[in-house]
C-alpha cells in the first residue's frame, strides 16, 4: 500500500476541491474494501469450512472405528460409549459409503441435522428409521462447503448402489427409478443386472392410492417438505403399518447448488444386507460382490 | 482512509508496513474466525435439511 498524493502537483486547491476529493475517494475505497470482503467470504465458505470439516470428519472416523473395535472385542467395557477424547457433538453411529463416487467415498453419519452435526458430515434425521428397518433411513448432507459430502448427488442414477455400513451390517440401498423410467422399469430391469431387485414400489401405476405413488428416484422439492424423510415419503405417518413399510434410504441436500431456495432428494430402496463378517469385514469385498469394481 | 491510516502509523516506512500487513492478517482473521462462522447460517446457500 503506497501512499497516493494527496495535493496536485503545483495546482493550490480549494478547500472545497480537497473535501469533496476525500469524500470521493474514500467511497471509493470503501466500495472496494467490501468487494474484497465478499471475495473473503466466498472463500471461506467454498474452502476454510472444508477444512474445519475435514479435521471433525477425521476424528470422528477415528472415533467410530475405535467404537466398534471395541464391541467387537469380547472385554468390551459396560461403558464402550464413552472414550478418552473429547467428542464434542460427535454423535456417528454409521458409516455411508456411495460406489459411484470411488471406492474411497465415505462419511460417518451423525445423528441429527443442527448445524452442528452436518458440519462434520451427513446427519441422520433422528425421527426417521434407522439403517435397514423398515420405514426411512433419512440422511442430509452439505452441498458446498463443510466438507459438501452430497455435492455431487444430482449425478446418481437409478440403480446406483447407497451402501450403509453398522457396526455388524453393510446395508446396500439402490436409487430407485427416476420418474420417466418407472412406466417402462420392467424393461429397463431386464437389461440391466444392478436393477434387478430393485422394484417401483407401485402395484398398478402413478394412483393417488399407491402409498409409494410420489416415490421416485430423484425429486425436487420445496424446503417445507418435511414428508420426503416421512416412514412413507410424502404420505401421512400412518399411512402403512410399520412392517409393510419398505426399507428405505433418502438422502437430502440444497437446490439448485449455491442456494437453499429447493431441496435435492434421493430415495432408495434396501435390496441386500450383506453381514460384515461374510466379507471378512472388507468393503472391497463386498464391492466386488456388487460388481461395482 | 487508508492514506490517514498509512500516515498515522508510527515509525519508519519499513516499520509501517509491517505494521500494516499484521493489521490487515488481523482483520482477515476476525473476518475468517468471527464474523463468517456468524454470517453463514444467517444467509440463504446452505440448507440442506428439510
Amino acid at each position: 500500500m503506497s501512499q497516493r498524493p494527496e495535493r496536485g502537483n503545483g495546482v493550490r486547491r480549494t478547500a472545497g476541491h480537497r473535501a469533496g476529493y476525500l469524500v470521493i475517494r474514500t467511497a471509493g475505497e470503501l466500495l472496494i474494501t467490501a468487494g474484497v470482503v465478499l471475495l473473503l467470504f466466498v472463500f471461506y465458505t467454498l474452502y476454510v469450512t472444508n477444512w474445519t470439516s475435514a479435521q471433525l470428519q477425521r476424528e470422528s472416523e477415528e472415533r467410530l472405528e475405535r467404537a466398534w473395535d471395541e464391541q467387537d472385542g469380547m472385554d468390551a467395557p459396560a461403558d464402550a460409549g464413552t472414550d478418552s477424547t473429547d467428542a464434542g457433538t460427535d454423535s456417528a453411529f454409521a458409516r455411508i459409503r456411495i460406489p459411484a463416487f470411488g471406492p474411497d467415498y465415505r462419511y460417518t453419519v451423525q445423528s441429527g441435522v443442527d448445524a452442528d452435526h452436518l458440519e462434520i458430515g451427513p446427519g441422520h434425521y433422528p425421527q426417521s428409521a434407522m439403517p435397514g428397518e423398515p420405514g426411512n433411513f433419512g440422511v442430509a448432507g452439505h452441498r458446498i462447503g463443510r466438507g459438501a459430502p452430497f455435492t455431487d448427488l444430482d449425478e446418481l442414477g437409478s440403480c446406483d448402489a447407497l451402501v450403509v455400513e453398522t457396526a455388524t451390517n453393510f446395508f446396500v440401498y439402490r436409487v430407485l427409478p427416476f420418474d420417466e423410467e418407472i412406466d417402462g422399469w420392467e424393461a429397463i430391469r431386464q437389461r440391466r443386472p444392478e436393477c434387478a431387485n430393485v422394484s417401483t414400489l407401485r402395484d398398478t401405476g402413478d394412483g393417488p392410492g399407491e402409498p409409494y405413488g410420489d416415490t421416485v428416484g430423484r425429486r425436487i422439492v420445496t424446503p417445507d417438505r418435511s414428508d420426503a424423510v416421512a416412514p412413507v415419503p410424502y404420505r401421512e405417518v400412518d399411512v402403512l403399518p410399520r412392517l409393510e413399510q419398505a426399507a428405505l434410504i433418502t438422502l437430502t441436500t440444497c437446490h439448485p447448488q449455491y442456494s437453499d431456495r429447493e431441496r435435492l432428494i434421493v430415495h432408495g430402496v434396501l435390496t441386500q444386507q450383506v453381514p460384515k463378517s461374510q466379507v471378512q469385514d472388507d468393503y472391497g469385498q463386498l464391492l466386488e460382490q456388487l460388481g461395482e469394481v | 482512509m487508508y492514506a490517514w491510516l498509512w500516515r498515522h502509523l508510527p515509525g519508519p516506512r519499513p516499520v509501517r508496513a509491517l505494521i500494516a500487513l499484521v493489521l490487515i492478517v488481523g482483520v482477515i482473521a476476525l473476518l475468517m474466525l468471527v464474523v463468517f462462522p456468524w454470517a453463514e447460517p444467517l444467509l440463504p446457500f446452505n440448507n440442506v435439511s428439510v
